[in-house]
Parts: C-alpha cells; sequence; structure tokens
C-alpha cells in the first residue's frame, strides 16, 4: 500500500460573494454555457492547483469529481421544461456530470482519466481513486450546488 | 494483481427481456423501434423494452432485479461493490412526480436495496461511457485485492428528459439508426438494464485492460485524438500491439460526424482494421447503460455465432465495414464507447476459449 502526499487542498465554505467574478478574473473570461454547478466546480478545481503552484494539470494524473447535490438546478429546470416536450439543449447537457468533466478539461487545457464516481462513504470514493490513479497523482473535489467545492491535488510519495 | 473475469451476465433490452430472448429476436432480424411521444407533437423512434407499467419505479425494480439474478450476482454473496451507471438515474420518477427529496446517491442505494445487495454502492455517471467506467473501476478493486466479485449494473430506463434532451441538440435521427451507414441521420435511443458479474474466479471472458479519456474540446462530440489515447492506452494497459485485436466493437451510433471522426481515428491506431461490430441498430444507443449492454451482447454474439444483420448500405468513404458474420477465433476484442462530454472509454475483453 503506498502514501499518499497532499500538495494542495482548497476548501471554499461558505461561497465568498465574488466566487464567480474572481474565477471569470482568474480564467479572463467567464465560462460560457456551463450551469452553476459545474461553475463552481472549475472555481475549486482552479483555486486547488494554483495553491499547488501548477499552471496545469499534469498529463497522466486522473480527476474525480463526486457531489450528493449533483446539477440539481439544471435537473429541476429540464423536468419542467419536459412536461412541456420543449428542452433546452444547454440546460439538458448542463444536467449531465458529464458536463462538468469537459468544462474541466477545457479550461484546465488538459486530457485524461476524468469521472464522476459517487458514494456515501467519501473515504471510499478517495480509495477507489487512489487505487486507478497512477505517478502523476490526482485531482479529486467535491461540490456542492450553492454550497461548497473542495478539492484535492495529491500525489504519491 | 488478481485477473478479473465476467462472471456472468444478464440483459434487458428491446430484443428481449433476457440475453437469451434477445439472441433469438437478433437471429431473426431484430426489432424495430417504437415511437416515443414527447407531447407537443414531437415524437422521436426509442428502443424500448416491451414491459409496459405505468409505475416507472416498479418497473425499474422488477427490471432490475430480473437482470442482475441473470448474471448470477444474486446467488452468491452480495457483499462485493456495486456499481449503478446512468446517465438518467430515476429522472423517469422525478419527472412524473415531481419530488426531488433525496440526493444524486439516492437512486443506486435504493437499486441496492431492491436487490439486497449488503457492498459498497457506487453511482458512475459519465454520460455514455458510464457503463465502461463503471466496469474498469469494479476491475480495480478486484484486481487489488479490495474484492472478489463485484456487480455492474447499467440502467437506463424511459424518460421524456433524455429523448427531449437529446431531440433538442439535434442528434436524433427521425427513424432509424444506421451506424455506419451511408444514408446515417443521427442516434436512436434505446433503453437496458445490463449486469455484469465481475469475479477473481477464472472464467471465458477475461477483463484485460482499458483506459478512459476526457477531452472537452468538443462536449457533445467525439475528439479524434482522444479517440487514439484512448485506444493506444487500452492496448498498453492490457499488454498487446494493435495487431492483436481481432474484432472492434467501436460507438458507431450513426451520428454523421462522429461515425467519421472515430472511424477516421481506429484507421489510424489499426492498420488495417480488424473486424468491426456494431450493436445500436439491434437495441439502440442505451447512453449510461451502453457499455455494460453492449459488453454482454457482444460476448453473448460471440458465443453463439448469432450476429446483427445490415439491410442498408454502409458508408464506403469511411473504409470501416461492419462485419456481416461472426469473425471466427477471436481472441481480444476492444470494445469502447464514445459520449457527449468529451468521453472517449475502451475496454479490452479475451477469450480463452478462442
Amino acid at each position: 500500500m503506498s502514501s499518499w502526499h497532499t500538495l494542495a487542498h482548497v476548501v471554499a465554505d461558505p461561497l465568498p460573494a465574488d466566487w464567480r467574478d474572481q474565477l471569470a478574473k482568474r480564467l479572463g473570461q467567464r465560462p460560457r454555457r456551463i450551469g452553476p454547478w459545474a461553475e463552481l466546480a472549475l472555481y475549486g478545481a482552479r483555486l486547488c492547483l494554483d495553491a499547488a503552484q501548477e499552471p496545469a494539470l499534469a498529463a497522466g494524473a486522473q480527476m474525480r469529481v463526486a457531489s450528493l447535490s449533483g446539477p440539481v438546478s439544471a435537473a429541476r429546470t429540464i423536468t419542467e421544461q419536459a412536461r412541456t416536450g420543449l428542452l433546452m439543449p444547454y440546460a439538458f447537457m448542463q444536467s449531465q456530470p458529464s458536463q462538468i468533466l469537459a468544462a474541466l478539461s477545457q479550461h484546465l487545457a488538459w486530457q485524461g482519466d476524468a469521472r464522476f464516481t459517487l458514494c456515501r462513504d467519501k473515504h471510499a470514493v478517495l480509495q477507489l481513486a487512489q487505487q486507478e490513479c497512477g505517478a502523476a497523482g490526482l485531482l479529486i473535489g467535491w461540490v456542492e450546488e450553492d454550497q461548497r467545492t473542495e478539492w484535492w491535488r495529491m500525489v504519491r510519495d | 494483481m488478481n485477473e478479473v473475469y465476467l462472471a456472468g451476465r444478464g440483459l434487458a433490452s428491446a430484443l428481449g427481456p433476457d440475453l437469451g430472448t434477445g439472441l433469438i429476436a437478433l437471429s431473426q432480424g431484430g426489432v424495430a423501434p417504437s415511437r416515443f411521444e414527447l407531447g407537443g407533437g414531437l415524437a422521436w423512434p426509442l428502443y424500448t423494452i416491451a414491459e409496459h407499467d405505468a409505475d416507472w419505479t416498479a418497473r425499474a425494480r422488477r427490471i432490475t432485479q430480473r437482470v442482475a439474478a441473470q448474471s448470477g450476482a444474486l446467488a452468491g454473496q452480495r457483499t462485493g461493490p456495486l456499481f449503478v451507471a446512468s446517465t438518467s438515474l430515476d429522472i423517469g420518477a422525478r419527472e412524473n412526480s415531481g419530488d426531488f427529496d433525496g440526493d444524486y446517491q439516492t437512486f443506486a442505494e435504493t437499486v441496492a436495496a431492491w436487490l439486497d445487495w449488503c457492498g459498497p454502492v457506487f453511482t458512475v455517471s459519465t454520460a455514455c461511457t458510464s457503463g465502461l467506467n463503471a466496469l474498469l473501476s469494479a476491475r480495480t478493486l478486484i484486481r487489488n485485492g479490495h474484492a472478489d466479485h463485484a456487480l455492474v449494473l447499467g440502467l437506463e430506463l424511459r424518460n421524456r428528459v433524455t429523448v427531449g434532451g437529446f431531440g433538442g441538440m439535434q442528434l436524433l435521427a427521425p427513424t432509424r439508426a444506421l451506424p455506419f451507414g451511408e444514408a446515417r441521420e443521427g442516434l436512436v435511443l434505446g433503453e437496458a438494464v445490463a449486469a455484469l458479474h465481475l469475479s477473481s474466479q477464472t472464467s471465458r471472458w477475461r477483463i484485460a485492460g482499458g483506459a478512459n479519456v476526457v477531452n472537452g474540446q468538443d462536449p457533445a462530440g467525439a475528439v479524434p485524438g482522444a479517440v487514439v489515447a484512448m485506444c493506444r492506452q487500452a492496448l498498453a494497459s492490457s499488454g498487446l500491439e494493435p495487431h492483436d485485436i481481432a474484432l472492434i466493437k467501436p460507438q458507431a451510433a450513426g451520428s454523421p460526424v462522429n461515425d467519421a471522426t472515430e472511424a477516421r481515428a481506429l484507421r489510424q491506431v489499426f492498420d488495417p482494421l480488424p473486424a468491426l461490430a456494431s450493436l445500436k441498430a439491434a437495441i439502440g444507443h442505451t447512453l449510461g447503460a451502453a457499455g455494460a449492454a453492449e459488453v454482454a451482447l457482444l460476448t453473448a454474439c460471440l458465443e453463439t455465432g448469432i450476429w446483427p444483420t445490415f439491410d442498408y448500405a454502409q458508408d464506403a468513404s469511411l473504409n470501416a465495414p461492419l462485419a456481416d458474420r461472426a469473425p471466427q477465433h477471436v481472441r481480444y476484442v476492444l470494445a469502447s464507447i464514445l459520449g457527449f462530454g468529451g468521453g472517449h472509454a475502451a475496454i479490452v475483453l479475451e477469450d480463452r476459449e478462442a
């Protein structure tokens, strides 16, 4: 069993009132077409990489995202839209956890193994992620919409 | 490191309530999709499981219990990890009830309760690659000795949100799916519940390796470089070279752009291309269940020699013809799924009896 070293750990809870502005400033643009949950993930992931002094996530690193809330506001929106038979494409895409992975890949200019994997037991999520991980380590976050975003950048010792 | 094997499988799809019935239907030319009415005059083709019950939850429970039992996973201890792979989870029930109590893990835990499953429960939701990613995670836990068995369930059951969402993105074909077809116009979605029972005990099909590559350049489509990386990483993790692969089951969903992107990328890795198989004209694109459903059906097809037939012209410009009969002596198979959200996932299977 290998041991792990945490390069950075950030948590935003409660969220700063201007977190969206902070993110836009850091990225140099406002993220487009992603929902509030994905935007919050991006905010936390970017903070974490900055704290680890990594301008970009290393190629070969793995990314995992978990959340009990999921993209709940988008899910409510599309369910309402579905009652009328008309769904807005971006609302549907924002209801999918996969879009958080696409947004992180796009804005971190990174390609690799990223997954949304959830278990009630946070330790089980971390343990599985660490087992799936190679030498370049792991970026893992828990993101609860409108509430908090918490991220770790970890590598094997 | 333990080796990981497919100990059992189950599948309910448009072809039938179980794999045996499904293979018979496939041998007789398959089934046609039905029409799914969204309201407001909108309707799309959908491959549906022919089991009618107005109560979404009761139907889901009945189908899931039956398919899990087919896989053999319920006959032994139910203490290994359970992975529930889905894009829509229980949205079909929620859109009817308007009830948003519970959280994102609630449905997977409900499924575990349906099965009296006592092991750790995971939700995997990475769009169309969910089933294969769940399979890769289950493999990891068995391989590293943290479990000796696991159950992967892919579930995608009828709901207006998914059909409406894909319709809104203009990704659906108006009548039928034509994977790698000359006249392909888009996807046709399908319902499926699939169960893959994995074990460290030796059996015919070994899960040799696999890979998952996300590239968000195109959140709704495949990225050629990511397809190439996926194939190369899946081969490397299996200790294989491209020429070892005798059969590829690509995504091949019938999308005009994605099918061409995928075929072009596959040709970059595999020269010449091995035999190709597509199952989406038989069961539709079953989204988060697709990885598990297509592995279940493909391995059954290879064991029996029953093979999907195609009554449409394939796109010669793709230079990637689908096999019209079961290839012989297939030892290594690469099965891939590409998904919206930039997901590209593949596994490599070894038939130890080939």
